[in-house]
């Protein structure tokens, strides 16, 4: 019989990731005050179901499921009651009248990104923002490998179909795979 | 935007940089704090008599987390065990509010009840279907269907069913007053099953067959 491992007490899993899962909710939500609410409501979830969860599981990215998780719900709401977007995204305008364009380009984008479906869109922030490796967020979205990468190449591919305009050759997409042959 | 390399900056400006700097380090101490308030609590109290039998309510620092009927005292506590992970404590005062107000409520004294309720044990699904059945006012009848167009899943009127049926706070969470499309009154798993639910359904004037 598989003896159970000792699991670190849940104020330690706090300190080792909480730091990063903020940043990834942040990404997703974009507004700090809900970021921060998400952040708490996530951990909520996951300190009331820690009991049960086995030793040595990785607690990582069962906390990045679980704020995952607690993120989307939170832009269903949004989705539903939607506010404006906030405007002091961090942009560096090279004169008055083009701050405006690039003010509404970004919240174009970001409101895109936002309405991609949940796997893809937190597919492209795990993969592009967050750093992590396709298994990882495979585990995460519980999912292959391979499915998470065409889930970030799908994300991409929308953004680009609805935003470039020039024609371009070949997508710079992430390397082939053969999901993602099928997918293209 | 023209081209690809436009796009990728747009998505860096929004994404690479992440939060304020300030922005986590006030997430994070109110994380901090917040967890050593974590330690978790729940009580919980019973009345022992109304006209759907006895009720044994439980609570958290949040909100009302568990209705059940009867007076199986053991069994809600092991219940409560299981889905929380933490051992309950009878507590008149705690549970008090809610029991009042419970039993305000099954003897036609009270109309609404005013208790935060806490649904965090539950999943989002369950948590949004739950939520919409709090919607629906006393004296109305809701179907499955509705509950699922409302919370934006109108294909998944069975799911609905099943997550009311597992409605961790009946009476107060009202899934009494979601029926069937034909208006029949099927599937209540709490206390004598249908007759409960339809007596739930007469408190509250609701017209039913």
């Amino acid at each position: 019989m598989a003896i159970q491992e000792p699991k670190p007490e849940f104020a330690e899993l706090v300190e080792a990731h909480a730091r990063e899962i903020h940043a990834f909710v942040w990404r997703l939500v974009r507004e700090d005050a809900e970021s921060e609410d998400v952040l708490q409501s996530a951990f909520l979830r996951a300190f009331r179901a820690y009991d049960r969860l086995p030793g040595g599981a990785n607690y990582r990215a069962w906390l990045y499921k679980i704020a995952g998780n607690e993120a989307r719900t939170r832009l269903r709401r949004r989705a539903r009651s939607p506010v404006e977007l906030s405007d002091d995204f961090p942009a560096a305008a090279p004169s008055v009248e083009h701050q405006a364009e690039l003010q509404l380009r970004l919240s174009e984008v970001a409101q895109a990104v936002e309405k991609l479906p949940h796997k893809q869109r937190t597919s492209l922030i795990l993969r592009n923002y967050q750093g992590l490796g396709y298994a990882e967020i495979g585990e995460i979205l519980e999912v292959s490998p391979e499915a998470a990468r065409a889930n970030v190449y799908q994300a991409l591919r929308k953004l680009r179909a609805r935003f470039v305009t020039a024609a371009s050759g070949d997508l710079p997409a992430p390397a082939r795979s053969p999901v993602e042959a099928r997918v293209r | 935007m023209k081209t690809e390399a436009e796009l990728e900056q747009v998505l860096d400006q929004l994404y690479a940089a992440g939060p304020p700097r300030a922005a986590a380090e006030q997430a994070l101490t109110k994380l901090r704090e917040q967890v050593q308030t974590w330690r978790p609590q729940l009580w919980y109290g019973s009345l022992a008599q109304s006209p759907v039998g006895a009720l044994l309510v439980a609570v958290s620092a949040q909100g009302v987390v568990a209705v059940d009927f009867g007076d199986n005292e053991a069994r809600f506590v092991d219940r409560l065990r299981r889905a929380f992970g933490v051992q309950p404590n009878p507590s008149a005062e705690r549970a008090g509010p809610a029991v009042r107000q419970l039993d305000e409520y099954v003897q036609g004294k009270r109309t609404a009840f005013d208790l935060p309720v806490d649904l965090e044990a539950c999943s989002d699904f369950q948590r949004r279907v739950l939520e919409a059945a709090v919607g629906v006012p006393r004296g109305r009848l809701a179907t499955y269907g509705e509950i699922a167009a409302r919370i934006g899943a109108p294909q998944a009127a069975r799911a609905v069913g099943q997550a009311l049926a597992r409605n961790p706070i009946p009476i107060i969470v009202p899934c009494h007053r979601v029926v069937a499309a034909d208006g029949s009154l099927t599937g209540y798993s709490g206390g004598a099953g249908v007759e409960t639910k339809a007596k739930l359904l007469r408190l509250e004037g609701a017209a039913i067959a």
